[in-house]
Formats: C-alpha cells, structure tokens, sequence
C-alpha cells in the first residue's frame, strides 16, 4: 500500500498547482508507531507530508461538515461512502469535492498487534501484505489479512464507490459466507444474556463520545446527550444513562452506518459500540435491502416511505 | 529516610494487614484495560498494570460524585434544604500510583485547596489517602515526565516509593504517612547499602531511558497574548474530533459540571467530570458561547496546561509528562510537538 | 428496526408494540391496549432502562 503514498502526493500537488482544489485532506504520519492524522494540506508542499499505509483508520468525511471551499479528499471505501451519505444530507457538494480513490485492503488493529508483544511496540513497517512490528526486545512479522480490524475483515467495498482519481488498480470484493455471524451469535441468545451481553459490553465507557465525535454521520449542532431543555438523559456514571446513550447513539445511524470502524478505532476504552450498528446493518439488508452510501441518488430507508416498505411490526 | 526492603512473598500478606486499616485502591482489569479502582477484600493490587488507561486522579475525584441531596417530601424536617452526602473519608491508600501521577495530584490540590477556598470533597479524600508509588523502571515510549518536572523516580506527592527488582519491592519511605502504613502492613526490614545503591541504579538508568526532550524553558517568557494569537492554533486543531478523551485520562484535568437529578421526593446533586473540548463547557445562559469554535477549544486545553497554569502558580506546566493523552487520542494530537512549538513560537513582528 | 435493536439489546420483545387504529376504531382499540396490558402483565415489571434513584 504504501506506493499510494507517491500517487497520492503527485496528485494532490497537481490538483493545488492546478487550483481545482483549495486544499486537500488525507492523513500524515503519527508521531508515534501505528499512528496516522488526519491532515488538510493547503500547500503543494504539505502535500508531501500525504502518505498512505495499514493506519488510516479515522473516517475523513468527518472533516467535510458544512466545508465552503473546494476540497481533494482522499478515500477510502468507507470514506467514500459517507462522502455519499454527507452529499445525500446536503452537507457538502458533490461539485466541491475531488475524490482522489484508494482501493483498500483493510487498516489492522494496533491493540491486537500490540497483545502480540510484552513490552511496547517501537517501530512497524510494511511492504506489501507484510506487517513488520518491533520491540525492544522482539521482532514479528505478520500478514495484514490476519491482524484487520474487526470491521475491516467483514468489508465488501473494499474499493471506492465515488471518485475522480484513482490511486492503484481495484481491488477484488471479497465475497463472504455468513456476513452477520456476529449479529446472528446474539440473536442466538435469550433475552436476559442478550442483556448482560451489552451489559459487560458497556463496562468502562467513559462518556468521551469518541465515538460519536469520530463518526462521520454524528453531526447534529446539539446532540441528544447534550441537550439540558428538554433533558433526554443523565450525564454521570449511570449504567441506565450510558445504556441509553449508546442505545439511541446508534438508532441514529440506522440505514445510514457504512460500518466503517472510525468508533471503535477511536474508542480510548476498547469498547466494542459496532455490536449496536451492526445488527443496524443487518436489518437495512434484510428489511429494505439497503447498504449505507452506495448511491448519490437514494436517500436512506428511514429517511423515505415506500408504499412496500415492510409493517409486520405494526399489529 | 528510611528504605525498607519488602520480600515479594511477604507482599499479598501485607496488602491484607494493610487493608484492616485502609481501604485499598489498585490497578485491576476490566476487560482488556487496566484502571485504578477500590478493591474487593479479596482482590490484590495487579502490580503489572499500573499503567493504566485513566490516571488514579478517579481515588480522589471520581468521574461522578454525589454532593449534596435532599428530600421534597414536605413531611420530612429539613425538606428542600441540601445537605453534604454521606460518604466515606476513612484510611484509604492508593497502591501503585505512578511518581507522575502523584505529582499531577500535588498540582490538582493547588486547585481543590486555596487560601480562600477548600472544596471539602476532594480534600477530605485527599487527607485520608496515603499514596504508594511505584518508580518506572522502564519507561514507556510516550514518557517525557522528565520534561514536566516529574521523572521516573520522582518523589513528589508520594508518601512511599517502591522500586521494583526481582525479589523484592525496595520502599521508600518518605512521609509519616507512609510510615504508619508500612508499619500497619508489617513492612520493616531495612534495607542493606547495596540495595540502596541498586536502586539509585535503577533511577539513573531509568531517567537516561526517557530520549523525548520537551522543551519549556521560554514558556514563561512568552506573551500570553501572542501564543493566544498565535497562527499554528488552526493547524494543530485540524484532525482534532473534539472528543474528551485527553481530558479524562489527564491526570491533571480537574473540571466538572453540576447536575441535579430528581426521583420520587429524593433530589441529589452530582458532580462529573466535563470536558473543555465540549462547546457546552462554556455556553453562556444567553445563549453566546465564547469557546463555541474547535479551535478556540484545541487552544484553552493547551494554553491552559502550558501557559495560564504557569503563569498563575509558579509550579511549572500542568502537564507531568505521562503520555497518556498522546496514546489514547484518536487522532495522535501529541502534546509534546505543541508544547515545543509553543516553546519555539516568535511572533512575526 | 428501532423494536428489533431493543430486542437486540435484551428487552423483552412484548414490552415494544406497535398499532395503526383509527379514532373511528373504539373497539378495537380497547381490544389492543387489553392485549398490550396482558401481555405487559405477563412480564412482571420492567426493570431494564430503569434508573435507580441515585
């Protein structure tokens, strides 16, 4: 992946040369191992500082809210999703936008990567599907495909669905036998274990919102757990609140989540939210055969009547 | 001061003497991370995971606090009249307290505890605590404590430091409080010249295992307007998610926000902790918000670490250097590269 | 979708129900709200999403 990162220079040194874009957001180095940052070059030479590698987890369209200027955006499969979701909610143009496209083959998971060792990471490089991750004391090497994200390992839109440019050649859709397993497995249980299920999911939530804050669909001027008139929820500690919160935080990305992993990659606490947004997910597919951002021309499920759509809830 | 040297067989013997006396905090896991919490009578102190996600400001300040309740049932004396909630301010000890971290409750105390004001929550579980520290031995990558005033081995605001080697916990002891809880676990062999010098071993290798320089000499310096005014602000604040994560695993991040909740006739008032990455933090009644902007947020949380504290106490930056906002960010924002082009900033004139 | 989270999430399934009854349906409307009440009574009290008092 990481001769992306030349392409992805060249072309966005052209588009701010060519003055087709103002700026142009993709991600820089971290200052530390298995790090990457959100980055706005406004200049041809920040545009050297672009790169591209197994750590561009966060999802750019986040940056894209109510932006005025004309924008390159670098992108991934799930980056380009939301970018559809965003111009779908009239929160940006598709005219402002220059979507430069990554084919991607998934970001890995540095806390999975880091259980592999005793002592702190120090260094990571990769070359082709090789990961190399060192310690003071040790050095593996891994394939990427073994250590993805959880979200990463059940993508299939792995390649763009929008953009201008193209960065590589596509890549092949991995085609999966039983996307919901995960879904399925709670579905499995009984009420009570489903309970205590999202109960001990819940265990050390620290209400920082990273998870809202990192998902590109949570853009409300005021969030429902903010509002004090009326209030719709506690703000301390309270099991019942956090539930609540995480609950309705999730109901709101119903028809709209591309599963794009930002929540959990941004959580501090290592809490997996997706068991919410992926039975969301399943329900879209199964209920409206509906994937989030696929197309500029469609609005969400719940977001529209069909005289089809489906009421055997409605006794 | 008195060095006591704690076979690590005596250890769990003298966690249960302790605990007839104090209540113990500890690092324990939940789930894949450790944090510092109360522990069960049966539980020990995980000594391997002191390095925890969230600081152990939580012993102190937990991130919600009941205050003051009260009950609107007008039958009862005393009704609509908030008094002080009940909690318990007996012996308590923090054990494994990182030497930053014990620093960073030295500087929240200069807050908590003014000539004019004491704020009887925090102090009053401040005076019961003895804080157990145990030195890095080998400090983490994201560690720059020497930087901030702190350092692997620091003493400040410990009552006892341990210092970890194969066998034995080799104790520091440093105040009175730290001698009546050694006495109380039954800790009392001296140490013998040649562990105390292993431990200043420990200390110099450690401090030399700390590269990250961050540089804050000119801080003082500086003109509080010009860095307020300064053009990298906007830059430093681009990938920022305005999340509160930094702010809470912050040893040193001491704001909250009130909250009244209501149910039935029982009324009680909290305090959690809140975050200045949130507009809310500072929306006015009127509706105006003078931090209403990201970057105006970005900026107070830096400034207020790295200038206004300084400037105002004279004790160095609020930030002890521990690494933990850099780590847990999620989108790496790393202190340390502000704070050295804070350092470096010269206004264009 | 938003009855099929909760049940997701561990609340009993009879505890959420919907009905489409117009204000010209008094009858049926009586026989729904005897059946939600049925149904609810059957499940004992809630104690899911319910917050305690402190």
């Amino acid at each position: 992946m990481e001769s992306y990162t030349e392409q992805i220079r060249t072309l966005a040194v052209d588009l701010l040369k060519s003055g087709k874009v103002d700026v142009v957001i993709g991600y820089r180095r971290g200052t530390v191992p298995m790090a990457t940052v959100p980055f706005m070059a406004r200049t041809q030479k920040q545009a050297q500082e672009l790169i591209w590698d197994s750590h561009c987890t966060l999802n750019l369209a986040n940056y894209l809210t109510n932006r005025q200027d004309k924008i390159g955006i670098v992108a991934k499969g799930c980056d380009s999703r939301n970018i559809v979701n965003h111009i779908v909610e009239n929160k940006i143009k598709r005219e402002q936008l220059h979507i430069i496209g990554v084919p991607c083959k998934g970001m890995v998971n540095p806390k999975e990567l880091q259980a592999l060792f005793k002592d702190e990471i120090t260094s990571f490089s990769e070359s082709a599907d090789t990961l190399t991750i060192a310690s003071a004391h040790a050095e593996v090497k891994v394939e990427r495909e073994d250590h993805l994200r959880g979200n990463c390992a059940l993508c299939t839109h792995r390649n763009p669905v929008i953009y201008d440019d193209l960065v590589g050649e596509l890549v092949t859709e991995p085609v999966l036998d039983d996307p919901f397993k995960d879904v399925n497995a709670i579905e499995a249980m009984d009420t009570d274990t489903k309970w205590n299920y999202f109960d001990d999911l819940l265990k050390g939530c620290i209400r920082c919102y990273a998870c809202r804050n990192a998902c590109p669909l949570c853009y409300c001027p005021t969030c429902f757990v903010d509002e004090s008139n009326p209030q719709w929820v506690g703000k301390g500690q309270n099991d019942t609140d956090i539930k609540t919160f995480h609950l309705l935080r999730a109901f709101h990305c119903a028809g709209r989540c591309t599963d794009c992993g930002a929540c959990e990659a941004a959580c501090p606490m290592d809490i997996h939210v997706r068991a919410f947004t992926r039975k969301l997910i399943k329900d879209s597919k199964e209920l409206f055969g509906w994937e989030a951002g696929l197309d500029i021309s469609k609005r969400p499920p719940l977001d529209t009547f069909a005289p089809d759509d489906p009421n055997d809830f409605i006794k | 001061m008195k060095v006591i040297k704690i076979d690590k067989n005596q250890w769990t013997q003298g966690m249960d003497n302790a605990r007839e006396h104090y209540q113990l905090f500890g690092p324990v896991k939940i789930k894949e991370n450790y944090c510092f919490a109360p522990l069960e009578r049966d539980q020990q102190p995980d000594m391997t995971g002191v390095d925890t996600v969230l600081s152990p400001k939580s012993a102190l300040f937990p991130q919600t606090e009941k205050l003051l309740t009260t009950t609107l049932d007008v039958s009862k004396q005393g009704h609509h009249i908030m008094e002080r909630a009940s909690a318990d301010y007996s012996p308590r000890a923090v054990i494994g307290i990182r030497p930053f971290d014990a620093l960073a409750i030295e500087l929240v105390k200069l807050n908590f505890d003014t000539k004019d004001y004491r704020d009887p929550y925090w102090c009053d579980a401040h005076d019961a605590t003895t804080f157990i520290g145990l030195a890095v031995n080998t400090p983490s990558l994201f560690d720059f404590s020497t930087s901030m005033g702190s350092g692997p081995f620091d003493e400040k605001g410990l009552d006892v430091l341990l210092v970890d080697t194969p066998a034995a916990y080799l104790a520091k002891v440093i105040t009175e409080k730290g001698r009546a809880f050694m006495a109380t676990a039954g800790f009392d062999q001296e140490a013998a010249p040649g562990e105390i010098q292993q431990m200043e071993d420990l200390k110099k290798a450690a401090e030399q295992a700390i590269t990250t320089q961050v540089d804050t000499d000119n801080l003082r310096g500086k003109s509080l307007l010009d860095l307020h005014q300064a053009p990298f602000w906007e830059d430093i604040a681009f990938s920022c998610i305005n999340c509160g994560t930094c702010t809470f695993v912050c040893p040193t991040c001491w704001c909250f926000d009130l909250q009244d909740e209501t149910k039935g006739n029982n009324s009680t008032r909290f305090r959690n902790w809140d975050t200045c990455m949130s507009p809310l933090f500072t929306l006015h009644g009127s509706g105006h918000n003078p931090r209403g902007e990201k970057t105006q947020r970005v900026r107070q949380r830096f400034m207020h670490k790295l200038k206004y504290f300084l400037d105002k106490y004279d004790r160095g930056t609020m930030c002890v250097g521990c690494g933990r906002c850099v780590k847990s960010c999620p989108v790496n924002i790393d202190i340390r590269e502000v704070c050295n082009v804070m350092n470096a900033y010269e206004p264009q004139k | 979708m938003m009855a099929n989270l909760l049940e997701h999430m561990g609340m009993e399934k009879d505890r959420v129900q919907f009905s489409w009854i117009s204000s010209a349906e008094a009858t049926k409307f009586a026989t729904v709200a005897r059946e939600v009440a049925q149904s609810v009574e059957a499940l004992g009290p809630n104690t899911k999403l319910v917050k305690g008092s402190d």
